[in-house]
């Protein structure tokens, strides 16, 4: 299938259409979301979350007896924000740090779920029981209700990251300050967790309990290697987020027995190694080549005033020394003399060579140079 | 009880000790999020082995796995290092993008490879006592109790041989250093462990249910002592018996066993979590409310003590002036009677010749940083407690 | 200065994890001063600062700013942390970060606009960083870090100023500058708290100083009562500072 026969599908297959645009919001909005989750430093609350949401799930079920989607999201909603709570909690109240409690909660309450779950249905094997369906999820089986119940969150979670904005910004750079500004950072912080699980629990149906952490952490761990403004990191994540939704399914679905969730963290995943590698300003590769530019420069500038601290001995600083001289200056090879010639700072005439006027100026002010930018 | 559900429990008690031995030094190093992780990551070289040898048990194949349990950990704190992302942001980006490899590499070979997924996230140990274990043709159990106790087994020697080494660079690092052992090497070896018994574990009883089964037992355990030979004492017991009671609750209830287990040990852990007589939750809030009261009375003393002047002892300034609710200043003023500390002459409060000690000790405490020393003058000074 | 009293600390008492760090404070500070708070580390300068702002609940005692409690004058107060409280590499640049200085005053939900900009960028020229608006935090130097840090209090346009050691890891010349700006404020008639370590140079800097340890040990004019006594008392060990005239 090429290209264009597939973008045409996605307009005309119902299917295809309605799982695209689901994972398109779900990637823009976990992107979004997912920005102030990495920046809270709470990267590891969405992967506890997603798993305390299962025992929700299962007692909402039993509640209503009934599948439908939306209770089912209540349910894991509730679960979910009493595990991010309790987590609050056992970090503030005991000697546990983080880990362990996130790594508790996430396996406590799963479990617990997972009980529930098999004992609903009577089914001692947990795979049997539908559990599998929220393990990985199953962006198949999205239709269009759900996209619009997707596309409604995603416009609240929108709208009050557009009305609280300033706020979220100030308490996520420096909470005591937002405090003695007159904010109620209690409110804040509740109202941005909150968004946070609310964005996860919406994942768990398209990519599942165990892949929901990537979705949240890649769009936003790529989109930071690109900016250093809030506003476009968090856009970008979206973008990116939403992007990798449609290319997974795209791949997903012109590939027999692939399914959703795994492809579209994998996109995911390239987008951040993408940007680790290249990004201009903090990628890896830039940072290398920069290194090793500076390095050679530093070189340069050091073979340079120790041919400066030779000529300085003459009264004419035109006048020619012998190469072999430079021999005993470590660092100095046939290929930075070169340099020096192409930039014109030194004349070479056999084997000798002398410094020009605008050599022996640059090399002056080397000195004040290098002090100036350390300040 | 039949033998194979003899066997079910045995083999649970083993992966509960197996695991707590681990698990309490993650948890002691604050790594314990880096279990969860490998439990997910080691997919991609279980699916490799699964390749290779077609055999879930094979030593191979948890070669490999624990192998791609330690790539995470390494691959981890390179990101870590490089300083593009915060730290835990690396945990939870890398193992869900090794995992999704493991799952297209099953998808993409799915006539050649007949592994569940899900079976590797949940295990189902009901059926563990089905894989015999045979030598010679004679039967020797069931193969997962062979292996767990392998695992285990190797696990105890290493904590017997190293015990020392573990402790020193577990509580400062630093010293190990410079002791010699390097922290290096006791690391990887604990992330190696770890791993292969993540990989030894997971046929039995899934991935998940390891990661409850090291983190929990050992957290549990931490809220009790701080002794690092009873922390693992008490892991490793609370590991067993949440292991045989989730048994028997799955039984009664026709459920999940790992997701029983898990529950008792939730179980377990949200009893010591309230009532552990020192750092449960009841108790920290008693004593805090006990601390304000004592803390209080300090500040009521210290005020008494730093002003001369009448208005500012007389009893109706407590409530004004210091700016306390009516119920405390009257529980603070009770207690410094009761304890002989002041007395009240005409609505003028003043320190008795106790109280002045006291609170020119406590000064001299507080100034020279030895806080703890407080506590227990308080236990000199206090006929009654707040 | 005139004599109206700026900030007023009655019997103030606090405590982390009711371990008592500052004990009976009474404090009153004039209208009008340039204030050094003194003390060895850990004496509680840091957590007195903290809890007149609220960030911190006091166990015990009151704190009036003109007469009214904190929570009615946030408008008129501004406050510089001691660095190291946020998170560097945060995407935000430092014109950004000079802007948060007027979220107080814009209050809940409504956005800085150009007249908040105009002002940010008005306080990053007094500070001398206006070159520099556009870069991310982290790529400032210490003292560069910390001048931002001024101009969001500046934007801030308050009549009490309290700065957490400004002159930490700043050099000479940084701090000669942020020292002017300083005085400047006070000869606006500005009220200016700051912590400092430096005893050289407090009867040089500051006009009123309050010596603190656990206690309030002595508050008043630097040419009263910044004597060797009273350095003795709050630093524990026989110390000997001489004061220039
Ligand atoms: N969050 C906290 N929890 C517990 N104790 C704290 C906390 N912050 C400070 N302390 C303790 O309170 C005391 C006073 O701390 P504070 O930060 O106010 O000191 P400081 O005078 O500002 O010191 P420095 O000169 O080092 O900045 C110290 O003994 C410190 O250990
Ligand atoms: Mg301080």
């Amino acid at each position: 299938m090429d290209i264009t026969e597939y973008i045409k599908l996605v307009f005309t297959d119902y299917t295809l259409r309605t799982i695209t645009l689901g994972t398109a919001i779900l990637g823009a909005v976990t992107g979004m979301l997912g920005s102030f989750a990495v920046l809270r430093k709470q990267s590891l609350l969405g992967d506890a979350i997603s798993h305390a949401a299962l025992p929700g799930i299962a007692i909402a079920f039993l509640i209503t007896g009934a599948k439908d989607g939306n209770i089912l999201l209540l349910g894991a909603l509730v679960s979910g924000l009493i595990g991010t709570f309790w987590i609050r909690g056992i970090i503030s109240k005991t000697h546990l740090k983080s880990d362990t409690a996130l790594g508790l909660i996430l396996s406590l309450f799963f479990g617990f779920g997972m009980l529930l779950i098999t004992f609903i249905q009577k089914q001692p094997n947990a795979n049997q029981a539908g559990l599998d369906k929220y393990l990985f999820g199953q962006a198949a089986t999205l239709v269009e209700r759900d996209v619009w119940m997707m596309a409604l969150v995603t416009g609240i979670c929108l709208f009050v990251l557009l009305l609280f904005w300033k706020e979220f910004k100030i308490l996520l750079f420096d909470a005591d300050y937002t405090k003695t500004l007159g904010f109620n950072t209690k409110f804040i912080d509740i109202l941005i967790t909150t968004f946070i699980v609310l964005a996860i629990v919406l994942g768990l149906q398209t990519v599942g309990v165990v892949l929901m952490s990537a979705m949240l952490l890649a769009p936003a761990a790529a989109a930071r290697q690109w900016t250093n403004s809030l506003s476009v990191m968090v856009f970008l994540a979206a973008i990116f987020g939403a992007f990798s939704g449609v290319v997974g399914t795209a791949i997903s679905a012109s590939e027999n027995n692939l399914s959703t969730g795994p492809v579209i963290v994998l996109v995911a995943g390239v987008f951040v190694i993408f940007s680790f590698i290249f990004s201009p300003s903090r990628g890896l590769l830039f940072k290398q080549i920069r290194f090793i530019r500076n390095r050679r420069d530093l070189q340069l500038q050091k073979t340079l005033s120790f041919m400066f601290h030779i000529a300085e001995t003459h009264e004419n600083i035109g006048h020619p020394h012998a190469i072999k001289i430079l021999n005993n200056f470590q660092g100095f090879t046939k290929g930075s003399l070169q340099k020096l010639v192409q930039k014109n700072y030194v004349k070479i005439h056999g084997a000798m060579w002398s410094l020009t006027e605008e050599g022996f100026k640059t090399a002056a002010n080397l000195y004040n140079q290098q002090t100036q930018k350390n300040e | 009880m039949s033998s194979a559900q003899i066997e079910i429990q045995l083999i649970a008690s083993l992966v509960a000790i197996a695991c707590a031995i681990p698990g309490t030094f993650l948890v002691l190093r604050k790594m314990a999020m880096i279990s969860d992780a490998i439990s997910h990551s080691i997919l991609p070289g279980i699916v490799i082995g699964f390749f290779i040898t077609q055999d879930l048990n094979s030593p191979l194949l948890i070669f490999l796995a624990a192998l791609t349990g330690i790539i995470t950990v390494v691959l981890v704190e390179y990101i870590q290092k490089t300083g593009l992302v915060k730290e835990d942001t690396a945990i939870g980006l890398v193992f869900p993008i090794l995992f999704s490899i493991g799952v297209i590499m099953i998808a993409k070979n799915a006539n050649d490879v007949h592994l569940d997924v899900d079976a590797v996230l949940l295990g189902e140990l009901a059926f563990a006592p089905f894989d015999r274990m045979l030598v010679y043709g004679v039967d020797v159990g069931p193969k997962s109790l062979w292996i767990i106790g392998t695992i285990l087994l190797i696990t105890v020697a290493l904590l017997i041989a190293f015990f020392k080494e573990l402790k020193v660079s577990t509580f400062d690092a630093g010293l190990a250093a410079s002791l010699g052992f390097s922290p290096a090497i006791i690391h990887y070896g604990l992330m190696a462990v770890s791993s292969v018994t993540t990989v030894g574990a997971f046929d039995a009883v899934g991935a998940i249910l390891v990661v409850a089964l090291m983190i929990s037992p050992a957290a549990t355990a931490y809220l009790l002592t701080n002794n690092l030979k009873r922390m693992l004492v008490y892991a490793v017991c609370f590991g067993v018996i949440s292991a045989i009671s989730g048994y028997w609750l799955a039984h009664f209830l026709d459920a999940s066993i790992a997701g029983s287990i898990t529950t008792m040990l939730g179980v377990f852990f949200l009893g010591v979590y309230l009532f552990a007589p020192n750092k449960g939750i009841i108790a920290v809030m008693y004593r805090e409310k006990q601390q304000r009261i004592e803390v209080s009375l300090l500040t009521f003393l210290l005020h008494l003590k730093n002003h001369k002047e009448k208005s500012e002892r007389h009893v109706n300034h407590l409530n004004e002036h210091i700016n306390w609710q009516k119920v405390r200043s009257k529980t603070v003023l009770d207690l410094a009677l009761k304890n002989n500390m002041i007395y009240i002459d005409k609505h003028i409060v003043s320190l008795t010749e106790k109280g002045e000690g006291f609170t020119s000790k406590a000064i001299t405490y507080i100034i020279t940083n030895k806080d703890a020393q407080i506590e227990d003058m308080k236990d000199d000074f206090f006929l009654f407690r707040g | 200065m005139s004599d109206k009293i700026a900030v007023k600390v009655d019997d103030l008492t606090v405590a982390y994890n009711y371990k008592p760090v500052l004990w009976d404070i009474d404090l009153e500070i004039p209208e009008g001063v340039l204030m050094a708070i003194v003390g060895p580390n850990g004496a509680g300068k840091s957590t007195l600062i903290k809890s007149i702002l609220g960030i911190l609940k006091p166990i015990a005692g009151s704190v009036e700013i003109f007469g009214k409690p904190y929570a009615k004058q946030r408008q008129i107060v501004a406050y510089v942390p001691q660095k190291g409280s946020v998170d560097w590499d945060f995407p935000t640049t430092a014109l950004d970060v000079v802007i948060m200085g007027t979220y107080g005053s814009l209050g809940w939900i409504k956005r800085p606009r150009q007249k908040e900009k105009k002002a940010a960028l008005e306080a990053l020229e007094k500070v001398g960083m206006l070159p520099f608006k556009n870069r991310q935090i982290s790529q400032l130097s210490g003292g560069q870090q910390q001048r931002i840090f001024l101009a969001r209090a500046l934007v801030q346009n308050a009549s009490i100023y309290f700065m957490d050691e400004p002159f930490q890891g700043v050099d000479a010349t940084t701090e000669i500058a942020i020292i002017n700006i300083l005085k400047e404020l006070r000869k606006a008639g500005k009220t200016v708290i700051v912590v400092h370590h430096d005893l050289q140079t407090v009867p040089e800097y500051f006009d009123w100083v309050t010596f603190l340890n656990v206690k309030k040990i002595a508050t008043g004019p630097v040419k009263d009562i910044f004597n060797d006594d009273n350095l003795t008392k709050t630093y524990g060990i026989n110390y000997k500072v001489s004061i220039q005239e």
